[in-house]
């Protein structure tokens, strides 16, 4: 080597490391800042979880929930173990309640309309010009005398809020007030109420009844309120205070609740209602029942004898007198009825069925039966009555009755039977106002959104209903700081009462809506006795209530004596089997929509969780599908996955087959809450809803649509369907996994000693 | 130079160098980025003796130790100093409503954990990882942070679990 080049090499090796540190120095550091608070929040602690107490929104059973919030981020979202509805449980709707308020398609301020209406089409405004825009128009509307034209549509809106809208619109002038969501459980309000005179929804003491029979309620996913429910449900199995339970559920298709019961009894759909009356029947006949007006029901049931139930319901005469037998005489005994039973024409009839059936073995006002709540909701108002339904506010708007529109949080253009055409009706409004924190099909028709705070946002209350037998009032409060620039549905309507003045800014509080509800509070803290025992000052009890997410006094229910006389009932019951459109020819399958667990009315398409969550019977993700018995399916000639067209007097919609063995064979079932057209990147053009093809059939004395009210026929299309499941098979393929034991108990096989 | 091989090696040798050089820097020479407020630690925990769960006063209960808020830093320098312009400068932040955004001179990996309060939950002091902070400036970071770094200590003090993966790699 030349000494040339050693230099060379010298050189290079020594640059190189001076510029290997230069280089090390000039990227330090990895661009990493740290960014401190300007002002500390309360209590927090970077990387260390505060738990708050708040109220689960997801639907309207009125859980209490923790949420996990970790550096002002809500993470994750649990029951309450203190509360009594959720007892420390909760379902896939309310966990994925972070996933709706960190949802990317949320509405992330106020808009107003730009393009045709219902083209999607909006341009942001500021708050002022949105609440100053609306109190103009309603102004308008006062100033030309119809006052009464203003409807407000919107779900239940429960505890304080609800009291704040009712204030608003009596102030405004106007009665309008229509409460709707697909299942709001208005049949079986208006069922209990005219024969029972109750105006809450009573307690099913499931927990503690010896015998449980369902009519198609779906309590383990949807029915009025699973979480409670379904603990319930399981303490009766194995809770041990007593016999395991023994449960019996009827319905057409098998659902997770009666894939969980021990005897599944298929009856012809729609003929539920008869079924009912004839075990009642049987047990009024055994002499079980010893009222004094036991011939009046004598002669009222004498048409439901055995014979006849049997030739129209499909269920055998033994099985009918065996089920009436176990009924009455295990004590206490339930019976629930739910969607499938109350979604028929003549659903009043077969709720009230159902109470009868109770009445008439003995369960009313019983532990381990109906138990009686309470309709004061603390503040000296009473429980919802069943007030005028959404088919009322369609008759109105095609009648040019409504003025202005003011919408929250519902969605009639996807949750009303496409021939009801309430989108179509909703267009003939004038103006829409709509507060809802998403663009759904409902929302996109308003000329202008004021949107919402989703509820890990927001102050409220609710008293929830059904209670578990006793008052429980939930206290909802903010977890996090608004993510947009949405606001408290209270400040808009304070805002819009004082931008209207007059009797609607008289009847307003002052200050923020959350100053009012811990006024409203105060108010029910110093009325009620039970409240202000426990704590000394309102501060005090305001303080420990929100830690704790609420208000209850657990105690025994008070037992009402509650009956059904058989002249209420009279009027309500009938012979005939619900009505079904479509020719029996032409049409030879009953249509069964039913509501899932993760997507309920179709709210909860729009989360990916509940998109990706397998269902709980079928395994299927992101889309939908039409349940059909493996003999239907092979006497049409199609198999599992192929796309079919399910076509009824109404109209039709495409699903891809999933041959189900618990399903009748002359029925077929389509989950609801897919075939969004709107409703965010996760819902859109997914699958298809069933609602599409139903009759605009409603029970008249409750204006509720009937989801289960026409047949179809299904109709082959040759091509492949979008099925996508998570299981491959639904047989063992003799791996014996599942092991049986037969009727009559386990064979003695070894009696050996260890 | 028209040798081939000699440009080849002296290439290599080159890069090498360069890598060699960007350890050294990495590994063993300390680092002192400028901060956007010349703030001296000096001058505060030294000097005024300022207890430094004053300011990190997350230290002793969560992971990390925390950067002070800019309200604790105008708690004192409201009154404190306000003809300086250092202090100007936080002022200003203060009257933006703006943060500080102070540049880390200690940085982990994501996939390594150190909880600063369990650390001094086992009585350790500060300056051992962090040195003599309270006669510093310019804060530098003298100690590698590197996992041989932090196993010579575990190993030390005899810490439970002290070499199980899980106990930093969770």
């Amino acid at each position: 080597m030349k000494r040339r080049d050693f230099l060379k090499f010298i050189g290079a090796g020594g640059i190189g490391t001076g510029l290997g540190i230069l280089f090390g120095q000039a990227i330090k550091p990895p661009g990493s800042k740290l960014i401190p608070y300007l002002i500390p929040p309360e209590d927090v602690i970077p990387g260390l979880a505060n738990w708050y107490a708040s109220l689960c929104t997801q639907c309207s059973a009125g859980c209490g929930v923790l949420v996990k919030v970790m550096d002002g981020r809500a993470k994750k979202v649990e029951g309450n173990p203190l509360h009594p509805v959720s007892n420390g449980k909760l379902c896939v709707r309310g966990q994925s309640g972070v996933q709706t308020l960190y949802n990317p398609d949320r509405i992330t301020g106020p808009m107003k309309r730009k393009g045709a209406r219902g083209s999607n089409s909006f341009e942001p405004i500021s708050w002022d010009e949105a609440i100053r825009e609306v109190s103009g128009k309603l102004k308008e509307l006062s100033s030309k005398g119809e006052a009464e034209k203003l409807y407000l549509l919107s779900s239940s809106l429960g505890g304080h809020l609800g009291m704040l809208a009712d204030d608003f619109m009596a102030g405004f002038g106007s009665s309008n007030s229509i409460k709707y969501d697909l299942f709001d459980n208005r049949n079986l309000r208006y069922a209990n109420k005219s024969t029972m005179g109750l105006d809450a929804i009573p307690h099913y003491d499931i927990e503690n009844t010896q015998y449980l029979l369902s009519f198609g309620a779906d309590f383990a996913s949807t029915w009025l309120s699973p979480v409670a429910l379904s603990r319930g449900y399981g303490e009766m199995r194995q809770g041990g205070h007593s016999a395991r339970g023994k449960f019996v559920q009827v319905e057409p298709r098998l659902s997770l609740t009666a894939a969980n019961a021990d005897d599944w009894v298929p009856a012809k759909p729609g003929t539920e209602a008869i079924l009912a009356l004839a075990i009642a029947r049987e047990i009024v006949e055994s002499g079980h029942y010893k009222g004094s007006d036991v011939s009046a029901w004598k002669s009222l049931l004498a048409p439901f004898g055995r014979t006849y139930a049997a030739g129209v319901t499909d269920v055998d005469k033994g099985k009918i007198r065996t089920i009436a037998k176990e009924f009455m005489n295990a004590r206490p005994s339930l019976a629930i009825g739910g969607e499938s039973i109350s979604g028929y024409s003549n659903g009043v009839s077969g709720l009230v069925a159902i109470n009868i059936l109770n009445h008439v073995a003995g369960n009313l006002g019983i532990e381990g039966g109906v138990q009686p709540n309470s309709s004061d909701l603390f503040a000296g108002r009473r429980a919802d009555r069943v007030g005028p339904g959404i088919d009322a506010l369609i008759k109105a708007a095609n009648g040019s009755g409504i003025g202005l529109l003011l919408h929250y949080n519902n969605n009639p253009a996807f949750t009303t039977p496409g021939s009801a055409h309430a989108v179509e009706a909703i267009k003939n409004v004038p103006y829409i106002a709509s507060f809802s924190s998403f663009m759904d099909e409902t929302t996109a028709l308003a000329d202008i959104i004021l949107p919402s705070h989703t509820s890990f946002e927001d102050w409220g209350d609710d008293f929830t209903d059904p209670a578990p037998g006793f008052q429980v009032a939930t206290l909802m409060q903010p977890v996090v700081s608004p993510v947009f620039k949405t606001r408290s549905l209270g400040d808009t309507i304070i805002g819009l009462g004082k931008g209207v003045g007059g009797a609607a800014a008289a009847k307003m509080p002052e200050g923020t809506y959350a100053e009012h509800l811990k006024d409203s509070w105060s108010g029910l803290y110093t009325r009620n006795k039970a409240m202000n025992a426990s704590e000394l000052t309102f501060e005090r009890f305001w303080r420990d209530t929100l830690a704790k997410g609420g208000w209850w006094k657990e105690s025994k229910p008070k037992m009402s004596k509650l009956k059904v006389s058989a002249r209420s009932a009279a009027r309500h019951i009938s012979k005939e089997p619900a009505k079904f459109e479509g020719d029996n020819s032409q049409y030879p399958l009953y249509l069964i929509p039913y509501a899932q667990a993760g997507h309920l009315d179709g709210r909860g398409a729009n989360v990916p969780w509940l998109q990706e969550l397998p269902d709980p019977i079928t395994s299927v993700v992101w889309g939908s599908w039409v349940e059909i018995n493996p003999k239907t399916a092979s006497r049409l000639g199609v198999k599992m996955g192929d796309m079919v067209e399910i076509e009824s007097p109404y109209g039709k919609i495409l699903s891809p087959v999933f041959v189900y063995e618990g399903i009748r064979p002359d029925t077929v079932a389509v989950p609801i809450g897919q075939g969004h057209k709107l409703y965010g990147r996760y819902a859109e053009n997914r699958g298809a809803n069933p609602l599409e093809v139903l009759p605009p059939t409603v029970d008249s004395r409750t204006g509720a649509y009937a989801l289960n009210s026409t047949r179809v026929r299904i109709v082959k299309t040759g091509r492949p369907g979008d099925l996508v499941k998570m299981d491959v098979s639904t047989d063992e393929l003799g791996r014996n996994i599942v092991q049986t034991v037969p009727p009559g108990g386990a064979p003695h096989k070894d009696t050996s000693h260890h | 130079m028209k040798n081939p091989i000699i440009i080849i090696v002296t290439l290599f040798i080159f890069v090498v160098a360069l890598g060699v050089g960007f350890l050294i820097s990495d590994q063993y020479l300390g680092r002192a980025p400028e901060q956007p407020i010349n703030f001296s630690h000096k001058i505060h925990a030294g000097t005024n003796e300022i207890p430094c769960m004053y300011c990190h006063s997350y230290a002793e209960r969560a992971k990390v130790s925390g950067v002070p808020n800019v309200q604790r830093c105008m708690g004192c320098h409201k009154i404190i100093k306000t003809d300086s312009p250092e202090i100007q400068k936080v002022a200003a932040y203060w009257e933006r409503k703006e943060p500080i955004p102070w540049i880390k001179v200690h940085n982990l990996p994501d996939h390594v954990v150190f909880p600063h309060k369990r650390h001094i939950k086992a009585g350790r002091e500060c300056q051992e990882c962090h040195g003599p902070v309270e006669t510093m400036d310019v804060v530098k970071r003298l100690a590698p942070l590197k996992m041989g770094w932090c196993l010579k200590c575990h190993g030390k003090y005899d810490v439970e679990n002290g070499r199980e993966c899980w106990t930093c790699h969770t």
